[in-house]
């Protein structure tokens, strides 16, 4: 086994477990703001997997497009956790943009 | 069976959990489910693609990809106002 292929079999089984990792945390969390965590764990396991293409194909067709799909998914993570935490704050709480208005206000 | 396949076997595993957490919480509780299966969903068509040599799964990835992240935004977008 030449040096890349075993560079490329180490990013991905280091992504592979990341992911199931996340799988597991994701079921392990009660609270919705602790299975949140997971998300962003999951998509650098994501990424990872995508490197491993990387390494093995070189920038080929397919590496350009599996590190495009590695790129969007660790981007997409840190957004998706903020977005849907700042959601379920609304959700419970209502928006707190309009109680500091009133703050003001008074 | 490559290491690719393999390891898309695994995460195909890893998706029932991803199901059964969606269907049993509430629907907040399952929305990052949801998120976390679009992510696995993604990889295993990139593994697949590299497993079995067949281009067009990645191209399947690249659209799947960026659509999973904005129909989870779109879901977490209208469960703040409870649609």
């Amino acid at each position: 086994m030449s040096l890349r292929a075993a560079a490329a079999v180490v990013l991905l089984v280091a992504g592979g477990l990341l992911e199931v990792l996340a799988v597991l945390g994701l079921c392990v969390m009660r609270d919705v703001y602790d299975r949140l965590h997971y998300v962003g764990l999951a998509g650098f396991g994501g990424f990872l997997v995508a490197v491993a293409v990387l390494v093995r194909e070189s920038f080929s067709l397919i590496g350009d497009k599996a590190l495009l799909v590695g790129l969007v998914l660790v981007l997409a993570g840190p957004v998706l956790v903020q977005s849907t935490a700042r959601s379920l704050l609304v959700r419970e709480h209502g928006d707190w943009r309009e109680k500091t208005r009133e703050g003001s206000d008074s | 069976m490559n290491e690719w396949e393999i390891a898309a076997a695994v995460l195909g595993f890893a998706l029932i959990p991803c199901g059964a957490v969606t269907l049993l919480s509430d629907p907040a509780g399952a929305l990052p489910a949801v998120e976390v299966a679009g992510v696995l969903l993604s990889t295993i068509l990139v593994l697949l693609a590299e497993g079995l040599r067949r281009q067009p799964f990645i191209d399947l990835a690249v659209v799947f990809a960026p659509m999973s992240l904005v129909g989870s935004l779109l879901f977490a977008r209208l469960m703040e106002r409870d649609l």
